[in-house]
């Protein structure tokens, strides 16, 4: 029984992380809270809905598709947005608020094109899944997992081996001094958030094959991944995946011993005593800036 | 009439709501993301009290806000020991956490199928059963916080608590003890939340948790920000101009399944362009640091 719940735990942790490295991205070059990160998500579980349902696109094209489009959004909302904010030199709590302001409106949107009820991606027959040292595990569970790791494996050679994952580390550690060498701070941010929504793109594309998508959907996701990147230290990204894992891993558990209602209280339960005690995360290193 | 009359109504509770966070918020300075989960732990209780054990709803709005300002104590003991971001966030944790409890402890709240028939408030067995009695009485209770939020801005008290919004440090070190007066602040905000919120629930006569989600938190805080951070005057007018504005989609012959996304839509677009254009708000004097 307990193995079931830690299978269940991986798997929702998977999700969690590769919203929370996406959230992690962004938040190391703009250093504030991207909470339309969440609607991004809700976009790609919709777009591939729209594509694989509605067109009838396969699942490889409808995939990429809605990888993109997701990805043009978070630019999107950044020059729209975000760019004038911090010309004005907003600060981060404006320019939270204002991020809250396009997710609700992106949201309603979508509630306003599709309707309020939860819709379905099916795809086949469902089939039982396999037995796994007394757990079940089905396909596509399978598929979220493998698909995570590969993206995740992926991102971490693209920010320690590329020339422009240098770069970002750069901003990251020091926008001045990388400005300084010859950076262009604009050019990293934009590519944060490019590919920081593309990972939460293909988060909402997995889901939506596991369980129903409904507008609403991306506000949990969201929760979880900020709550998964300050439990693991903000700003660093194997703190965002181990955190995405502990987060599903604990939140299954209490599933199991309390009960399933009582998830998002644990998950903020864990965070306040985060903040509380250890703010600056599991791998986070204790600096000035983050004692709060 | 009546529907005007409803709306008016409405408007009090949300300006009673609308000052009670900017005190936090406006005054004081502190991000709290979290007002709506106040109003449902006073709407909660007075209600509870009412349906269970017969009690008047006279005493039940006052019980109700204290157990409201106690909650004030619990969740403000951690919120004010965080500071900036950090601190939306908690309150916005704290608030999904008594939106859940709202939600899940079914034995008591009954979930999502909500409390029915609350009883309205009654003078002398004389039943405020219509209207027009019942925005006599949320005026009252507005004229109360408008006077009570004055003389706590214009005091002694009042001007420490903008001196923490102004600079946190420097009020320090002039010996005034500032998580104790952002603790009380909490205290004071929940309370008349808790007061806002009885008087919605015994005016519907039916509450459910959905009433108090974090988008309504949100909804509240927009009021403030939109009507002006830091001014009294600035948070009735937030509260009137965004409850009656999405009430004109209604005029314009909107089904609900399209009225209500699109007042959240435009919700979060005012956001959008309040934060880009004017920050503090029409007649605010701060913005967020």
């Amino acid at each position: 029984m307990i193995l079931q719940f830690i299978v269940n735990g991986i798997i929702s942790g998977s999700i969690y992380g590769l919203i929370s490295i996406g959230f992690t991205l962004i938040y190391r070059t703009i250093k504030f809270f991207h909470f339309a990160h969440g609607v991004v998500y809700t976009v790609g579980a919709y777009f591939a809905y729209t594509l694989l349902i509605l067109l009838n696109f396969h699942f490889i094209p409808s995939f990429i598709l809605s990888v993109t489009f997701t990805s043009f959004l978070g630019i999107s909302i950044e020059k729209l947005v975000y760019t004038p904010l911090r010309r004005k030199n907003a600060s981060n709590l404006i320019l939270l608020l204002a991020s809250f302001g396009v997710f609700i409106f992106l949201q309603n949107l979508i509630q306003l094109i599709y309707g309020a009820q939860i819709l379905t991606i099916k795809t086949g027959p469902i089939k039982e899944g396999h037995h796994f040292l007394g757990a079940v595990i089905t396909d596509i569970q399978i598929i979220i997992l493998v698909v995570s790791i590969i993206l995740m494996i992926l991102l971490w050679l693209f920010i320690q081996q590329t020339k422009l994952g240098k770069a970002m580390r750069a901003v990251a550690d020091d926008p001045m001094a990388a400005n300084v060498i010859g950076i262009n701070p604009e050019k990293i941010i934009l590519t944060s958030f490019a590919i920081g929504s593309a990972l939460a793109g293909a988060a909402g594309i997995l889901i939506s094959f596991e369980t129903n998508i409904e507008p609403t959907m991306g506000f949990n996701a969201l929760l979880k991944g900020i709550i998964a990147s300050i439990i693991g230290g903000i700003g660093s990204i194997p703190g965002a995946v181990l955190g995405g894992f502990f987060l599903g891993l604990v939140e299954n558990l209490g599933i199991w011993k309390i009960s399933a209602g009582w998830k998002d209280s644990i998950a903020f339960g864990i965070l306040i005593i985060f903040l509380l005690i250890r703010p600056w995360g599991i791998l986070g290193v204790k600096t000035e800036k983050e004692t709060i | 009439m009546e529907y005007l009359l409803h709306i008016l109504a409405i408007s009090g509770i949300y300006i009673v709501l609308t000052l009670s966070l900017n005190l936090i918020v406006g005054f004081t300075g502190l991000p709290a993301l979290g007002h709506a989960a106040f109003s449902c732990i006073g709407a909660y209780t007075s209600s509870l009290l009412a349906l269970n054990c017969g009690m008047s709803p006279w005493f039940g709005l006052i019980i109700g806000a204290c157990v409201a300002a106690l909650s004030g104590i619990i969740i403000g003991y951690p919120a004010v020991r965080i500071k900036g971001d950090y601190l939306a966030l908690a309150t916005f944790g704290l608030g999904i956490i008594i939106y859940s409890i709202a939600k899940n402890w079914i034995s008591l709240t009954r979930g999502p199928l909500g409390l029915p028939g609350i009883p309205g408030f009654s003078i002398f067995n004389f039943q405020l059963s219509s209207i027009l009695a019942y925005l006599l009485l949320v005026l009252a209770f507005v004229w109360i916080t408008i006077v009570v939020m004055n003389r706590i801005v214009n005091s002694p008290f009042g001007r420490i608590l903008r001196s923490i919004r102004e600079d946190e440090i420097a009020s320090e070190t002039l010996g005034k003890n500032t998580t104790k007066h952002k603790l009380l602040v909490f205290i004071i905000g929940a309370f008349f939340a808790g007061i806002a919120g009885s008087l919605y629930a015994h005016y519907i006569t039916f509450i459910d948790p959905s009433s108090f989600t974090v988008t309504e938190s949100i909804t509240i805080l927009l009021m403030v920000i939109f009507g002006g951070m830091g001014s009294i005057s600035g948070s009735i007018v937030g509260a009137v101009v965004l409850v009656v504005l999405p009430e004109l989609l209604r005029f314009l012959g909107m089904p609900s399944s399209i009225a209500a996304p699109m007042r959240q839509m435009i919700y979060g677009l005012l956001l959008v362009i309040l934060m880009l254009k004017r920050p503090q708000g029409i007649m605010g004097v701060y913005r967020f640091k």
